[in-house]
C-alpha cells in the first residue's frame, strides 16, 4: 500500500483556463468551501499550448495528479474543445510508454461558476491518489521492472 | 535568462485585512520566501492594495532597485492591474509583475487546515518567483486604428449600437441583410413593460440613426469577406440592387402580381416580390424580394413589360472593430409538435401577436373565421428541451436553455387578449413561470387575479393537442397532467391553442467562419467571460450586441448594444488600439520554418512562414502578426523546435512553476 496517509501529501496540480477553471476555482473561494490543501491551480490562457512531454515532465518531477480544468466547447478559443481533446489523447499515449497511470491526468469542462463540478473534480483526484499513491513510487517501480529487479 | 545574476525580486504577502492571515500564517510565508534565490526583500503586509501598501511596492522598487514583483494577495481579477500600475509609477515595467492568488485559492478555501494552506501558500508563491525570474519587459500592442466601426444588423441592438457609436465621433457602417431596417421589433405591437408600440419606438430611433451624419446605411447587403485585425479590418459588403426607383416604385408594386407567404406576418397573409414590409418602415421606398422575385416581366400602364434585374455592387470599407448584431429566429415547431402544420388552430405566439395586429378593428377574438371563446398558452416550445425526451432538430441538438423572455411575453399577450375580449377564457400551460424583469411579474399577478387559469406540466410529459372527435363543441382537446393539483388528468376543450416558442440563433454560419468568432453548445455568440469581458468575443475588436448571444429582451438587447458600443467607442475612439502583448513570439534562432505552426493556427492571418535572406542565404522562418493572434498557444504545442511562444505565458515559465510546486520548502519543517 503506498505511503499516501502519511504527510507529506500528494499534489494535485489544475490547470484552469482563465475564461473557465480558473474563475470557477476562485467562486469555489468566494463560497468558502474547502478542498484539499495539497491542490495547486495555475492559470492557463488555453490548454492546447502544452505539449504531452510537459505533462509527463511534471509527473516524473513530482506532480502526482494533474487535471485540465478548460472551457469545453463553451470556450472562446476555437481551437481548445478537439484540441485539448487530441492532445490529451496523445499524452494519455505517452505516459503509457513511460509506465504512468493514465489516471492521474484529467480533463474537466468547468464554467466561471462550476463551483460543485471543480469540488467533485478535485475531491475525485484526491481519492485516486490515495488509492494509487505517489507517481515517484510508480516511477521508481517502473525504472526497477526495466532495469530487471524486482519491483 | 540572460540577466539572472541582475535579478531583484520582492515579494509581498498580503495579510487582506484577515482574510489571508486567518489562515495562512503569512509571517511564515514571507520568511520562507525571503530565503529563495534572487529574492532582495520579503515583506507582509495588512493590505498591499491600500495607497500605503503600493507605496511601500513603489518605494521598494526605487530604493532597492527591484526588477521583479511577487505579489501574494487576493485573484488577479480584482488588484493584478492595481500593482501593474504601482509599477509603472515606479517605473518598471509592468509585466515584471507576478500575482498570486492566496485569498480565493488558499485561505477561504482550506479554512480547517491552516498548516495545509501556509505550505501550499508557500509553494505558489515559489512557484510566482520561479515564474519571476523568466519574465521580460513586455509592451503592450499598439496599432493605428481607423476610427470607423462596422454593425452587421440592422434590427433594434444594431441601430442602438450604431447610433451610441456615432455619437461619440466615429463613423459607421451599418449593414442590414434583409432590405429594411428594424429587425424583429417591427413586427410587434405593445411591448412590455411600457406597453408603447414597438414600431413608434423604433421609428425614433430609426430617424436619428438615418439622420445621423456618421452613419452609412447598406440594406440588401451582406459582409462576404472580412480581413485585417482589430483597428484595421477591412470588410467586402455586396449590395443588391433595390430593383425599382423613386419614379417607377409605385406603379412597379401596383402592377407586380406575383405573391409569396409575408414573413413579416409569419405566414399568415401573402405579399408581392415588390413590397413593403409595413406602412412608415425604412427605408420607405419597396424593395425587390430577389430570392423570389424570377424575373417575371411586369407591365407598366400598358407599355412594354420589363424584367427587373439585379446587379449587386461591392465595396470595401475598413473599420477598426466590428459589432455582431445578427439578431434571432423566433423557433419554428416541427410538422406535427403540439398539432402544429397538422392542426389549423394551432398557432405560434409571434404569429398571434401578428394576427390581432391585423384583425384589431374585431371585437371577437376569431381564427379561420371561427370565434374564440377558449384559448390556451403552451410555454417553453422549443425551449428547456431534455435529452433522451425531445427530439433532436436536424443538427442533431436540442434547445434545452431557457429562451426567457417568451413567460413575460405570452403573460403580456394574455394581458391584451383580457383586455380586449374580456369573455375569453384563457388557459395558460407552463412548467415554471420566468417573469425575472422589472416590472414582469406584475403580469403575473394580474394574469392570476385576472381569471387565467395556470396548468403546470412537467418537461418530461408534454400537454397532448389533438383534433376533437366529430361533434364535440370545440375543435382541439388538451390532455395534460397538472401538478398543481396532484397531476390530475385534465382534458380542455379549445378553440385556439398558441405556442409560446424560443428564440433560436441564426443562421450565420458563414459570418461566424469569416469572423473566427465562437459559438457556444447552444449555438449563440460567445462572450469571452460573462463577467469579466461581456459582450466580447476572443477576436480583438469584434463584439456581440443583442440576441446574438443569446434569448433577450428589448430592454436587454438594448444594454448589450450599447456596452458593445461602448467597447467600441473606448477601443477605437484615440485612434489607436493598445492590446495585452500576450500573444505568440517567435524566437528567430531556433526556427527553421517548418509550418507546424501555421498548419495548426486557426486565426486567420496570425502567423506565416516567410523567406528572409540572411549572409546571402534563403532561410525560412515563421513570422507572427500580433493583432490576429489570439494566444492560445496551440502553435508552442506543436513546434518540433520548440521556437514558438507565447509570451508572459512560456512553457518554460510553467515548467518552472511546476518544479517549484513539487519542490520541498527548505524551512517546511516549522510550518508543518
Amino acid at each position: 500500500m503506498p505511503d499516501i496517509a502519511q504527510s507529506p501529501q500528494p499534489k494535485i496540480l489544475v490547470l484552469a483556463t482563465l475564461a473557465g477553471g480558473y474563475a470557477g476555482a476562485d467562486s469555489t473561494g468566494q463560497s468558502h468551501l474547502d478542498y484539499p490543501a495539497n491542490t495547486y491551480v495555475l492559470p492557463v490562457m488555453c490548454p492546447v499550448m502544452f505539449p504531452p512531454e510537459f505533462f509527463v515532465r511534471a509527473f516524473e518531477r513530482g506532480i502526482d495528479g494533474i487535471i485540465i480544468m478548460y472551457s469545453g466547447t463553451d470556450s472562446p478559443y476555437k481551437v481548445e474543445a478537439d484540441g485539448t481533446a487530441k492532445l490529451i489523447n496523445r499524452t494519455y499515449q505517452l505516459m503509457k510508454e513511460r509506465g504512468i497511470d493514465i489516471r492521474r491526468l484529467r480533463l474537466a469542462a468547468i464554467c466561471t461558476v462550476c463551483v460543485k463540478p471543480f469540488l467533485k473534480e478535485v475531491n475525485q483526484m484526491a481519492e485516486l491518489l490515495k488509492g494509487i499513491g505517489f507517481v515517484k513510487n510508480e516511477l521508481a517501480s517502473r525504472n526497477a521492472s526495466a532495469q530487471g529487479a524486482p519491483a | 535568462m540572460p540577466d539572472n545574476d541582475k535579478l531583484k525580486i520582492a515579494v509581498y504577502t498580503c495579510y487582506c485585512g484577515g482574510n489571508i492571515s486567518d489562515v495562512v500564517d503569512c509571517e511564515k510565508v514571507a520568511k520562507a520566501m525571503g530565503s529563495q534565490p534572487d529574492v532582495v526583500v520579503s515583506r507582509t503586509d495588512m493590505s498591499l492594495c491600500s495607497d500605503a501598501g503600493q507605496s511601500q511596492i513603489e518605494q521598494d522598487i526605487r530604493e532597492l532597485g527591484v526588477n521583479r514583483v511577487v505579489i501574494g494577495s487576493c485573484a488577479p481579477t480584482l488588484h493584478e492591474v492595481t500593482f501593474r500600475n504601482a509599477l509603472i509609477r515606479a517605473g518598471l515595467n509592468p509585466y515584471l509583475y507576478q500575482h498570486v492568488g492566496l485569498r480565493e485559492q488558499d485561505s477561504w478555501v482550506h479554512s480547517n487546515d491552516h498548516a495545509g494552506a501556509t505550505r501550499k501558500a508557500m509553494h505558489l508563491m515559489k512557484a510566482g518567483i520561479a515564474k519571476a525570474r523568466l519574465l521580460h519587459p513586455l509592451e503592450p500592442i499598439r496599432l493605428q486604428a481607423e476610427k470607423q466601426a462596422l454593425v452587421i444588423g440592422g434590427g433594434v441592438a444594431g441601430l442602438r449600437a450604431a447610433l451610441d457609436i456615432a455619437q461619440q465621433g466615429l463613423r459607421v457602417v451599418l449593414v442590414e441583410k434583409s432590405p429594411f431596417v428594424g429587425g424583429r421589433m417591427a413586427q410587434l405591437e405593445a411591448v412590455f413593460p411600457t406597453h408603447e408600440n414597438a414600431r413608434d419606438l423604433l421609428r425614433g430611433l430609426i430617424k436619428k440613426v438615418v439622420n445621423h451624419p456618421g452613419i452609412k446605411i447598406y440594406t440588401q447587403a451582406e459582409v462576404m469577406g472580412v480581413a485585417g485585425y482589430v483597428g484595421n479590418y477591412c470588410a467586402q459588403v455586396i449590395q443588391h440592387s433595390r430593383g425599382v426607383t423613386e419614379e417607377n416604385a409605385e406603379a412597379l408594386l401596383s402592377a407586380c402580381q406575383q405573391e409569396v407567404p409575408d414573413e413579416f406576418n409569419y405566414g399568415l397573409t401573402r405579399r408581392k416580390t415588390i413590397y413593403r414590409p409595413y406602412p412608415g418602415c425604412y427605408p420607405p421606398l419597396p424593395a425587390v424580394d430577389w430570392d423570389n422575385y424570377q424575373g417575371e416581366p411586369i407591365s407598366l400602364n400598358g407599355g412594354e413589360p420589363i424584367v427587373l434585374e439585379d446587379v449587386p455592387t461591392s465595396v470595401d470599407v475598413n473599420v477598426g472593430a466590428i459589432v455582431v448584431a445578427t439578431g434571432f429566429d423566433p423557433y419554428e415547431p416541427r410538422q406535427g409538435e403540439y398539432g402544429y402544420g397538422e392542426l389549423k388552430e394551432v398557432v405560434t405566439l409571434p404569429q398571434l401577436i401578428r394576427h390581432l395586429a391585423l384583425s384589431k378593428a374585431n371585437h371577437a377574438l376569431e381564427w379561420n373565421g371561427h370565434p374564440v371563446r377558449d384559448v390556451a398558452f403552451i410555454h417553453c416550445v422549443g425551449s428547456r428541451e431534455i435529452e433522451g425526451v425531445d427530439e433532436p432538430h436536424e443538427d442533431g441538438r436540442i434547445n434545452n436553455y431557457c429562451s426567457r423572455v417568451c413567460c413575460t411575453a405570452t403573460l403580456h399577450t394574455t394581458e391584451e387578449l383580457r383586455q380586449h375580449f374580456p369573455g375569453l377564457n384563457i388557459y395558460d400551460l407552463y412548467q415554471d413561470i420566468r417573469t425575472y424583469g422589472r416590472g414582469h411579474e406584475d403580469y403575473y399577478r394580474d394574469a392570476l387575479l385576472g381569471g387565467v387559469r395556470f396548468v403546470r406540466y412537467h418537461g418530461e410529459e408534454h400537454p397532448q393537442v389533438t383534433a376533437a372527435s366529430a361533434g364535440d363543441t370545440h375543435p382541439v382537446l388538451i390532455r395534460v397532467k397538472d401538478s398543481l393539483t396532484y397531476n390530475e388528468e385534465l382534458e380542455i376543450p379549445v378553440d385556439l391553442v398558441v405556442l409560446a416558442v424560443g428564440m433560436q440563433p441564426r443562421q450565420i454560419d458563414k459570418l461566424v467562419n469569416m469572423l473566427k468568432v465562437s459559438r457556444g453548445t447552444d449555438r449563440f455568440l460567445l462572450e469571452v467571460h460573462p463577467k469579466l469581458r461581456p459582450v466580447e468575443t476572443a477576436v480583438n475588436g469584434v463584439v456581440l450586441a443583442g440576441t446574438a448571444q443569446g434569448p433577450m429582451n428589448i430592454q436587454e438587447s438594448l444594454s448589450a448594444a450599447s456596452a458593445a458600443a461602448a467597447k467600441v467607442v473606448a477601443l477605437l475612439g484615440r485612434g489607436r488600439v493598445e492590446l495585452q502583448p500576450f500573444v505568440a513570439a517567435v524566437d528567430a534562432e531556433k526556427c527553421n520554418g517548418t509550418g507546424a505552426c501555421v498548419e495548426i493556427c486557426e486565426y486567420e492571418g496570425a502567423i506565416a512562414v516567410q523567406t528572409f535572406t540572411e549572409n546571402g542565404k534563403e532561410v525560412k522562418r515563421a513570422v507572427v502578426t500580433p493583432a490576429n493572434c489570439s494566444g492560445c498557444g496551440a502553435c508552442v504545442a506543436v513546434c518540433p523546435n520548440h521556437a514558438i511562444n507565447v509570451q508572459g505565458w512560456t512553457l518554460s515559465q510553467y515548467e518552472a512553476m511546476v518544479d517549484a510546486i513539487a519542490s520541498d520548502i527548505p524551512n517546511m519543517a516549522e510550518v508543518a
